[in-house]
């Protein structure tokens, strides 16, 4: 596929070119692009153009080098080579028609949202009477109008967050770029974010937009998969997810980890990737992977097979691997002289857990429990929780009530159980000054890992990361997903028999979290019980189990395919002409949470079953001229039973509702 | 116990230590401020606190009219310090002499003076300066009372001879005129003054900003919540935290007891073991306060304000740069509580007298007692905070 993705465009789109200045339907277009940071090539050749009204999304891992990019067409930066022009000017001469965030959105916390608006309004000069019009206009838009006089310290994550849209565009643009926008935000507010951006583009916004998740990718109009400098893959989410010419089969089996390595020695079968309690097997050809898959687990009886579209991971996965081939990863030396706890046995509990600040009840009566040899997801929105309940569970913080036993013991802070734990938080797992060799050596030390292992362990956690022979260098020079991999590498040295991992994978690229996926299935199929907590679903897929939590309520737990198969209603997918304003009419008559669009494709949660609800669909946007182009089931994602969850527990009382 | 004791000499203290002087390694800013402010305060103190005080217009009034009070006049004289201006009769021509501004000092030489002091007995010489400028006034305190004990040297070795030295203040201030009365001061040149007291003044301000940054920088970084997931025990990790402090910050006190002795010539006359062990009693005082300051701050920037708040009262009211018989009269005792003015006296006194234990207990028991109170204090709250 080419990278200039333009040149292929369809017929009509190539009369627009003819009939119109390039730089109007095509506002922004890089060429070339390179940017070198002394020997360190950040950006090596990378052309694209993004349409007018087109949500254009850089998909890309840590590093990569999207925010270079970013920051070239923001005209903070010039670049080393190559070519970027917004409207048909450089970046520098575009900045009064660019709208720009970036991941720190710089809102004044202590100002009301009202009072946001205004001032960035006033920096750009603009009359009173236009700032009262524009922000008017689009907090109506975002839905925020009933939040004008409040503080935007006191907004939710994603109500902040279209502030900072909204005050990006009161100068009104003509093209958006934005940095990562949702990173480190719930799926709630992210599905909010994006509900946002989707009708600016549809009024002509060029909007560009970076985000190292692919669940958000299915949302653009088109993706470029970028990784190490270089943009592998440009297209329609469909189209890239077909470009592989594969199919996925999903596959439930009895030993899944055996089933695993079995099907990845056997013919006919393009790649296996466990995902919790089922694997992902993608094959060239259906009918003959399907019976590849059943022959080689006769043994294991094979409970269910599905035939389901290649997902954006799996065509990114083997994007890369077609690249740069698999990442190898040599197996963990393990050198224990103590047996493991007994599989199936309980390594954490907690009963009715709770936790008060203040006034402020952040956890409420939680019960939870996580057995040797499984991986338990921790889910949640932010401020649902879930921090909170993972420092008690490992004796950080002391519950307000309830119990927690941890690795059979009640003395969570006693050495000997913090011997038999691992740790690794999102952040802060590393010390930025020493280097990565001295940090290995540090965590081996206070572990007390035997000398004589040491150095093989310490290599492992080097291949592993792939950074052989750049033990000596600064960890914190390292771009973040480097550094979660040594950080998991620094927390498993020691032979834990339970594991706490917090966003193990944000900001890590596939084939590395691909990589690491594998080794912490191998260590629960070990028998380690490890405990995960997340806000990206593409990471919960992977766990056995899952716990939900809202507003420090337990509200679900189970298994990701029995959530699933749990929520109530069906999931229609309708592909219309006119998405957009099928998305306006069905949300005034429906709940708003139950229609959301994705790109060009609209879900619809509805009540009744497949057949009557397509039909009721489909006239009630007929007598507004909408034609249905197809309609058909499909099955729930985690995001949908996130956000149904969370709905649901708002109607039932439990989170007060966001006035 | 024979386990804790185990657990404590093992790796994982060994661990925590070097990771501490690793990170200290790469702290460029924190090896340069363990030398370049000493060094430079030293200097700076040694050289421009030390003004050249020469010709001060001494007024004189001589009731005694007796060999001995010419010989105290001329002993003024010969000193080059004070240039005699003129006689007067009363003490009150000399005030309005002084209140003019005609003169720098005023000497009141009593009737009684030959006759007590041939006597053996205590006598009172009265010196007047203009405090206007109270740097020249301390430092003419310092000559007038150091011409006359060399003069009671050399008149009587039996009877003490002592000046009470007052402060002529502005005419408006009158009424706060304090009474200073100056003993046996070694301190001839104020440079010798001064060092032995930046001495402590260093140690406890360069103690406790070093010590709060490093031990506010984790809970800065968050790397704190990582280390207390290990099997660390809480008094390790202070342990491992301090020690590496304690030991860089001891090279300090060889860093400026050089400077005083190659560059102003300063020599330690008694125990320089003495003088280094109270050092480190003071260092550890230092670091105390360092650790208390990082348990009532998030950041580092925070710690650092909180030290400049903290430092400059220590060192101003512990009697290392100005003597403590200039405080008012109610803020002196509160100074006993100040770990630098009780090395500033041990620093000194060694230095010059060659004293030790023997004379100097009070003082350093004092001073441990100070630096025990502030280090449990500080490392049982940093725990709680852990």
């Amino acid at each position: 596929m080419s990278a200039d993705a333009v040149t292929e465009g369809t017929a009509a789109s190539t009369d627009v070119f003819l009939q119109k200045p390039l730089e109007d339907a095509v506002p922004i277009r890089v060429r070339d692009l390179r940017k070198s940071y002394g020997a360190l090539e950040a950006v090596k050749g990378v052309s694209f153009a993004v349409r007018k009204g087109e949500i254009f999304g850089l998909i890309g891992p840590d590093g990569a080098g999207k925010s270079s990019i970013f920051q070239i067409l923001g005209g903070v930066m010039q670049p080393s080579d190559g070519e970027a022009s917004i409207l048909g000017r450089t970046p520098r001469d575009a900045r009064s028609m660019i709208g720009y965030l970036t991941q720190t959105f710089s809102l004044y916390q202590d100002l009301s949202v009202a009072e946001n608006l205004r001032y960035v309004g006033e920096l750009r000069l603009l009359s009173k009477e236009e700032i009262r019009e524009r922000s008017a206009h689009y907090l109506r838009m975002f839905d925020m109008d009933r939040f004008a006089d409040r503080l935007a310290g006191r907004l939710s994550g994603g109500m902040k967050q279209k502030l900072a849209l909204a005050c990006a565009l009161i100068a009104e643009p003509k093209v958006l770029l934005l940095d990562e926008p949702t990173t480190g935000v719930d799926p709630v507010s992210r599905r909010e974010f994006w509900d946002a951006l989707i009708p600016l583009a549809a009024r002509g916004m060029t909007i560009l937009v970076a985000t190292p998740y692919l669940d958000e990718a299915e949302r653009c109009h088109r993706i470029a998969l970028i990784h190490e400098g270089r943009i592998h893959a440009t297209g329609t989410p469909a189209e890239l997810r077909h470009s592989l010419g594969l199919e996925r089969l999903e596959v439930r089996a009895n030993d899944l980890a055996r089933a695993e390595e079995l099907l990845r020695k056997a013919r006919g079968i393009e790649d296996v990737q466990r995902f919790g309690d089922r694997l992902d097997v993608l094959v060239r050809d259906v009918a003959q992977g399907e019976r590849s898959v059943r022959e080689t687990l006769k043994d294991l009886n094979v409970t269910e097979l599905h035939l389901r579209e290649p997902t954006l991971e799996n065509a990114f996965v083997a994007t890369l691997r077609e690249l740069e081939g698999d990442v190898s990863l040599s197996p963990f030396p393990r050198a224990r002289q103590t047996g493991m706890p007994k599989r199936n046995t309980t390594a954490i509990s907690a009963r009715s857990l709770s936790k008060r600040f203040g006034d402020f009840q952040a956890v409420k009566g939680v019960d939870l429990e996580v057995r040797y040899g499984e991986i338990y997801g921790l889910l949640g929105a932010n401020g649902a929780g879930k921090t909170t309940t993972i420092k008690m569970l490992c004796g950080l913080l002391e519950p307000s009530g309830g119990t927690v036993t941890l690795a059979g013991e009640r003395d969570l802070r006693s050495s000997s159980v913090r011997q038999r734990i691992g740790y690794m938080s999102q952040k802060f797992s590393l010390y930025d000054d020493l280097t990565i060799e001295e940090n290995l050596d540090f965590f081996a030390g206070v572990y007390g890992v035997p000398r004589r292992e040491r150095e093989e362990k310490k290599r492992w956690v080097l291949s592993f990361s792939g950074l052989e022979g750049r033990e000596r260098q600064l960890t914190g020079s390292l771009p973040g997903g480097w550094k979660q991999r040594v950080a998991f590498g620094a927390s498993i040295m020691h032979e834990p028999e339970v594991l706490f991992l917090d966003e193990p994978t944000s900001g890590v690229d596939p084939l590395a979290r691909r990589a690491l996926w594998r080794m912490i299935n191998d260590l629960a199929d070990y028998g380690v019980a490890i405990l995960v907590t997340t806000h990206y679903l593409e990471e919960a897929e992977q766990c056995n189990r899952l716990g939900l939590m809202v507003a420090g309520y337990m509200v679900a737990q189970g298994s990701p395919s029995d959530l699933k198969t749990a929520q109530r209603g069906t999931l229609i997918e309708l592909i219309t002409d006119e998405p957009q304003l099928a998305m306006k009419i069905l949300r005034d008559e429906m709940e708003r949470w139950r229609v959301s669009l994705f790109g060009d494709r609209l879900h619809v949660v509805v009540d009744e079953d497949e057949d009557t609800a397509i039909k009721k669909l489909a006239d009630r946007l007929k007598r507004n001229g909408i034609d249905v182009v197809r309609a058909y089931r499909e099955p729930f994602s985690l995001e949908d039973v996130f956000i149904q969850t969370v709905e649901r527990a708002r109607r039932e009382g439990k989170v007060a509702p966001e006035d | 116990m024979r386990k804790t004791l185990q657990d404590f000499t093992n790796q994982r203290l060994w661990a925590l230590f070097m990771k501490e002087l690793q990170q200290i390694r790469r702290n460029r800013r924190l090896v340069i401020s363990l030398i370049v402010p000493p060094t430079l305060l030293v200097f700076l103190f040694g050289f421009a606190l030390n003004p050249q005080v020469r010709n001060l217009r001494l007024g004189v009034v001589d009731d005694s009219h007796t060999p001995e009070s010419r010989e105290l006049v001329s002993a003024f004289f010969e000193s080059g310090v004070f240039q005699v201006e003129s006689y007067y009769t009363s003490s009150d021509a000399l005030s309005r002499a002084l209140d003019a501004g005609d003169l720098d000092a005023g000497l009141i030489v009593p009737s009684n003076f030959a006759k007590r002091l041939a006597r053996g007995e205590a006598v009172d010489v009265q010196l007047f300066v203009d405090a206007v400028d109270s740097n020249k006034a301390t430092i003419a305190g310092g000559y007038a009372s150091r011409i006359i004990a060399a003069l009671s040297d050399r008149l009587t070795q039996a009877s003490p001879l002592t000046v009470s030295i007052k402060r002529a203040q502005p005419p408006r201030a009158r009424s706060a005129v304090p009474r200073v009365a100056l003993f046996y001061n070694p301190g001839l040149r104020s440079d010798w003054f001064i060092i032995p007291g930046m001495l402590g003044v260093l140690l406890i301000l360069n103690g406790s900003l070093v010590a709060a940054a490093t031990m506010v920088r984790e809970k800065e970084a968050g790397t704190v919540e990582q280390l207390l997931m290990t099997p660390a025990e809480s008094l390790e990790i202070i342990t491992a935290k301090i020690a590496p402090l304690f030991l860089l910050l001891s090279l300090d006190i060889w860093l400026v007891l050089s400077i005083g002795y190659f560059v102003f010539g300063i020599p330690v006359r008694g125990s320089l073991l003495l003088l280094f062990a109270t050092g480190l009693l003071c260092t550890l005082a230092g670091i105390g306060i360092g650790t208390l300051i990082a348990t009532f701050t998030k950041t580092q920037q925070q710690a650092q304000l909180m030290g400049f708040f903290v430092n400059p009262p220590l060192s101003l009211l512990s009697g290392a740069m100005t003597p403590v018989e200039a405080m008012p009269q109610w803020l002196r005792p509160l100074t006993n509580l100040n770990p630098v003015r009780h090395f500033a006296i041990i620093a000194r006194s060694i230095m010059f007298k060659g004293v030790g234990f023997e004379t100097l207990y009070p003082h350093i028991f004092a001073l441990l007692g100070i630096t025990l109170v502030l280090i449990s204090f500080s490392v049982w709250r940093f725990r709680k905070q852990l």
